[in-house]
């Protein structure tokens, strides 16, 4: 016998101790599996498949490559300094004929985004060439529509010439390609989206705070009032939960518009002239103000859960050992509830920071957050692609303030109750 | 107890099954007096849904392809007919989203014109059907009305006043996006109605219309949901506001409202119903809307909003059976598509606007964030 | 009363929280300086109210505390300079053992090195030097109670009040801490102010004891008068073990009288706070105090008794017998007992002395 056969421990039954136990575990170890299996499969389909997907879009352009292969050869060689070679106009003539109803349909509608005009220009083209019998190409296609002839259409799919491209992403940050893939600047009258990340985070920060501030002293009251007081506090916290979004922000509109109520009490109360009345609804102050009431709940609920496992005793003791309340509050009841603080602050902020169907109604001019447009091109100008590099930006927004959230205050320091 | 709550489960399930054979065809619309005035314009007068056997099921959507599309590439249709803009008609016909239509055995005019013939062109050059996936519904249009105790004086008559902050001073209301107001800016800038479309579609277009709309800055009061520019108009909040026309005739017709309209310049949108491709009650779907589209019935919801009906044999039972509304009021006064509203409108133009949306979307968008 | 006499007093206090129950009547108590003082008695009989109306979490309705001869109902807790050991320690989970223990200085404005000496001296006190850079909750519940103890001393407070602060620790080392605690005690001599319903460990660590029930003090005397000596019926049967008859007073005779049970016997007992005869009474009688088929007749009293159970509980055996007409009367028996026969059913002879049977006021 040797040395490691001589350390091997033996069970009752002389199976070595460790297979024995490996056996045994692997049992639970597939009991475990099979426990979780269904809501990992969901999770799965639900959510880290659409993920996926999206991050795909967001770096597809296979789309157009299928539809003008040849062309795009061709494209490579072309000087893009004056208008293509005959040969060029006659491959783009091909394969548009050729081309599928479909794929070409779609094919436009990315064509379209790079240069406005590509869809109707393709979508007439396919209709109209198949009265051209025979070549040269150029003149007879330039005749059908006279795009043809402008060297800002051609230029426009030197951005499209790869399968995989960065150009949604570019397009998320104001950014794109220029014709030689060098990026560029958008125009300026198109630059919106700097803008709106610049909006919404800092809507998202200051809702973020609002609650906070309003919903501290809440929880507090929550946590250490007596329970039929409390109940009722609770009660009044929920409400916002029970009222339809919508009813909720049309009365936000009610109260706050010109002529609403909180204008009149202040000009009833003469602390403002009628003519004076405040613009607090259509603008920033107004997606401010509902946005917090709608959001209010959510940083109260987890502030509240972990303030209410906090005992009174700690507050005790902190004066017994000689501080002021203040100093006391400061020093050992509000450390104890930073779980709630970062469970409640993360909550509002994720919820604030995809918000759009609120700040639209109140917002007015102000009122297009980042999810406005992530709907917006989803739903009207198809263009998915933007989509996902939106989303994929929101996403990454999101984990690396989770990263950030993680260094500085340690994610086992997020707490629900 | 226990064996009762388990007979209600299983009741109840059962009659969700049920309910989801019954209901074989959904039809899919915005919700509001809109869908009412379908349904009870031609949903309910359908034979299939009359005779019982067939229940139409009506959802609501907020516009646009996004469902339509995740619907087509999942294989998964659920909707069978949808109502939808010119421009998504145009881009989901492109993308195969949506099934065509063959309209030549569809319902001719009294007088003889063939189904298509009798969408008249509205003096735009676009007649018939704006796609071939498209069957004609109602016209729309984006109007401005005001609310004539807001001047005492003289009130504002042309699409010029509604620019004139100097004229008539007061917020004015204007959605969220770019359509309609860029082709009123054009008018207020003294171009044509019937060239609106040409001048704006020609190079430095857009930049005109943007360049006019800078006499609106700081002026403005953006809404987004379609009653809201009511509730501003009728609160003081803006002296005058774009409405979509329908919302502002049932307030007037139905509620008594007092609102004035200024026609000049209206901008003229259509609502076509489509069927999904892929639909599994194609051969229903475009029975029902066959019947959807008959003069009768296109009159029929003209009963119930102030909406044109595209076909000009629903315009002409109107005319003659006025006063038509549901409650016997005229319902012509309030209508955008008589002959001498016609000659002072503007019909968007789908097409340059599908190529052009985005585009504007976004140009607008950093105007309304410099409009402070 | 001087100063020296009495560091804390408690003048005709009354405590009321809904203003129609009184949960502490008319307390008056003396704490000696340097004494260790415990409050006993079950819970809701006022112990724990008197120790918060001392370290100033709760307002006396009614009287006024005195400490080290002055007033101190006005006076908010954190100026009062009471160390106080709570029920859970109540150390900051946020804060390591070392942040714990400079909390109390910080706030006191000690500068830094004579923060770190104390630190020190406090921890090497009750023994955990290496100890200082951990959580709270990284530590033993016997550690976290001496972490406690040294939070409570580190600031050299003028009187350190318990809350129970060995409740939740195991038998065993609760009754090391008890020690423990008697020690430091004995060791810097400071005031302690102790709260327990625990009457062994009160018996265990206090100069005095005062026997709280229904907001009153029942009797406030050394651990062994208590044991000995309860003065009624109440702290008899809450301090130790004790068997009680009742019965009403025959005769009295000076200091002792003759009490008949109910059954019919006459016990003579030491009268301790009965008045008159014919008054109902209760005989209090230590179960250690009754001898077994007596070999010798220096008992007053002497009962036959059938033994109806016996317990074996090691170093002796716990014997439940009907005597007197009570068959709850409990006899500890040393198991090195050899008598006559010793079974359940047997009958067997009790005696007693009559000073050792004790005439309390029946309630």
């Amino acid at each position: 016998m040797n040395q490691a056969a001589k350390a091997e421990i033996l069970t009752t039954d002389g199976i070595p101790l460790k297979v024995s136990l490996r056996r045994a575990e692997r049992i639970n170890k597939f009991r475990a599996f099979a426990l979780v299996l269904p809501l990992t499969l969901f999770i799965i389909i639900t959510f880290v498949i659409p993920i996926i997907a999206m991050l795909t879009r967001s770096v597809d352009d296979k789309q157009i490559n299928t539809v003008f292969p040849k062309t795009f050869e061709l494209y490579k060689q072309w000087d893009r300094k004056e208008l293509p070679t005959e040969e060029m106009y006659a491959t783009m003539f091909g394969e548009i004929v050729n081309a599928d109803k479909r794929a070409i349909g779609k094919a436009s509608t990315r064509m379209n985004y790079s240069k406005s005009g590509w869809k109707s220009l393709i979508k007439k083209s396919k209709r109209k060439f198949k009265k051209i019998k025979e070549g040269p190409y150029k003149e007879q296609m330039i005749a059908v529509d006279k795009r043809w002839g402008e060297i800002g259409f051609w230029k426009a799919l030197g951005e499209m010439a790869d399968p995989i491209t960065f150009g949604y992403f570019l397009n998320a940050v104001d950014l794109k390609y220029d014709s030689n893939k060098e990026i560029i600047r958008q125009p300026e009258n198109r630059r919106i989206y700097n803008y709106t990340w610049y909006k919404t985070v800092k809507i998202s920060v200051l809702v973020t705070l609002f609650c906070l501030i309003l919903g501290y002293p809440i929880a507090y009251l929550l946590a250490t009032l007596p329970l039929k007081y409390s109940n009722l506090l609770m009660i009044f916290v929920l409400l916002p939960f029970w009222t339809s979004l919508l009813v909720r922000t049309v009365s936000w509109i009610i109260i706050l518009m010109k002529k609403g109520v909180f204008n009149s009490i202040l000009v009833w109360a003469g602390i403002i002239a009628d003519e004076n009345r405040m613009q607090l609804i259509y603008n920033e102050t107004g997606t401010l103000i509902a946005m917090t009431q709608i959001l209010l709940p959510f940083m109260v609920l987890p502030l509240y859960a972990v303030m209410k496992t906090i005992s009174p005793t700690y507050m005790r003791a902190a004066l017994n050992l000689g501080a002021h309340p203040m100093h006391a509050f400061y020093r050992i009841y509000m450390p104890q509830t930073v779980p709630g603080i970062s469970a409640g602050g993360l909550l509002v902020f994720v919820l604030a920071i995809g918000y759009f169907i609120t700040p639209e109604l109140v917002g007015g001019a102000d009122g297009q957050l980042i999810g406005h447009w992530i709907a917006y091109h989803l739903k009207s100008t198809l263009n998915w692609g933007l989509c996902a590099a939106l989303g994929t930006i929101l996403l990454v927004v999101m984990l690396a303030l989770y990263w950030v959230y993680n260094k500085v205050v340690g994610i086992e320091n997020i707490k629900l109750g | 107890m226990f064996k009762l709550i388990k007979i209600a489960f299983l009741g109840a399930i059962g009659m969700v099954f049920a309910a989801t054979a019954y209901a074989d065809f959904t039809f899919v619309s915005w919700g509001g007096a809109y869908t009412m005035s379908q349904q009870k314009g031609y949903i309910d007068t359908w034979g299939p849904v009359k005779d019982g056997s067939t229940k139409v099921s009506v959802e609501n959507y907020n516009g646009g392809l996004g469902e339509v599309k995740a619907q087509v590439e999942s294989g998964n249709v659920t909707w069978d007919v949808v109502d939808i803009l010119p421009v998504d008609a145009i881009n989901g016909c492109d993308e195969g989203l949506l099934e065509e239509l063959d309209f030549s055995s569809w319902e001719k005019a009294p007088n003889g014109d063939s189904f298509l013939d009798s969408i008249p062109e509205n003096g735009t050059g676009v007649s018939g059907t704006i796609s071939p996936c498209a069957a004609p519904q109602i016209w729309w249009t984006y109007v401005v009305i005001f609310d004539p105790k807001a001047f005492p004086g003289k009130k504002p008559k042309r699409m010029k006043d509604f620019f004139d902050v100097e004229k008539f001073p007061g917020k004015r209301g204007v959605h969220t996006w770019p359509q309609a107001i860029l082709e009123m800016a054009l008018v207020a800038d003294g171009v044509k109605p019937n060239k609106v479309n040409k001048i704006l579609q020609s190079t430095g277009g857009t930049d005109r219309a943007f360049a006019k709309l800078e006499e609106l800055k700081g002026h403005v009061v953006h809404w987004s949901a379609g009653a809201q520019p009511l509730e501003l108009v009728s609160s003081g909040e803006v002296v005058m506001s774009i409405v979509y026309n329908g919302r502002a005739g049932a307030a007037i017709l139905s509620e008594g409202a007092s609102f004035d309209y200024i026609w000049e310049g209206q901008v003229l949108d259509g609502d076509w119903v489509a069927i999904p491709k892929g639909s599994k009650n194609k051969a229903e779907a475009i029975e029902f809307l066959k019947h959807a589209t008959t003069c009768a019935s296109q009159a029929e919801q003209a009963k119930y909003i102030t909406y044109g009906p595209m076909r000009s044999c629903g315009n002409d039972i109107i005319k003659k059976n006025e006063p038509w509304f549901h409650n016997g009021i005229a319902v012509l006064p309030h209508m955008p598509t008589t002959k001498k509203r016609m000659k002072k409108s503007v019909v968007t133009d789908p097409v340059w606007w599908a190529d052009h949306n985005a585009e504007l979307k976004e140009q607008w968008a950093a105007w309304m964030a410099g409009n402070k | 009363m001087s100063k020296t006499d009495s560091f804390v007093k408690f003048e005709k206090v009354d405590k009321s929280y809904d203003g129609e129950v009184l949960v502490v009547k008319d307390l008056n108590l003396d704490v000696a300086q340097g004494e260790f003082l415990t409050l006993l008695g079950p819970s809701g009989s006022g112990k724990t109210t008197t120790l918060m109306m001392l370290a100033g979490f709760e307002a006396p309705t009614n009287g006024e505390i005195y400490l080290d001869g002055d007033p101190i109902s006005s006076i908010p807790p954190y100026k009062r300079g009471i160390g106080m050991v709570f029920q859970n320690y109540a150390l900051f989970p946020h804060m390591t053992v070392n942040e714990n223990l400079s909390f109390p200085l910080e706030v006191r404005k000690l500068n830094k090195s004579d923060i770190k000496d104390k630190i020190e001296k406090a921890l090497s006190m009750v023994e955990l030097e290496e100890f200082g850079n951990r959580m709270p909750l990284q530590l033993s519940g016997g550690q976290q109670q001496r972490v406690a103890l040294a939070r409570a001393l580190v600031f050299e407070p003028r009187l350190i009040l318990m809350d129970e602060p060995l409740g939740a620790l195991d038998k065993k080392l609760r009754e090391q801490m008890q020690y423990e605690i008697k020690h430091i005690h004995e060791r810097i001599g400071i005031t302690v102010v102790y709260v327990t319903h625990d009457q062994s460990e009160a018996l265990t660590m206090s100069n005095r004891i005062a026997v709280f029930d229904d907001g009153v003090i029942q009797q406030i005397s050394t651990p062994d008068i208590l044991y000995e000596k309860p003065e009624n019926a109440f702290v008899a049967q809450f301090i130790g073990e004790n068997n009680q008859i009742k019965g009403k007073v025959q005769s009295i005779n000076g200091n002792n009288c003759v009490v008949k049970t109910e059954a019919g016997e006459e016990i003579k007992a030491l009268k301790v706070n009965i008045n008159s005869v014919g008054d109902k009474t209760i005989i209090s009688l230590r179960p250690e105090r009754v001898e077994i088929n007596p070999t010798n007749s220096n008992f007053e009293n002497i009962f036959q008794a059938k033994i109806k159970e016996l317990i074996y509980l090691g170093d002796h055996i716990r014997t439940r017998v009907e005597v007197c007409g009570d068959d709850q009367f409990v006899v500890k028996v040393p198991n090195t007992y050899k008598g006559a026969e010793f079974k359940e059913g047997v009958t067997v002879k009790l005696a007693w002395k009559a000073t050792d049977s004790r005439a309390l006021n029946s309630r």
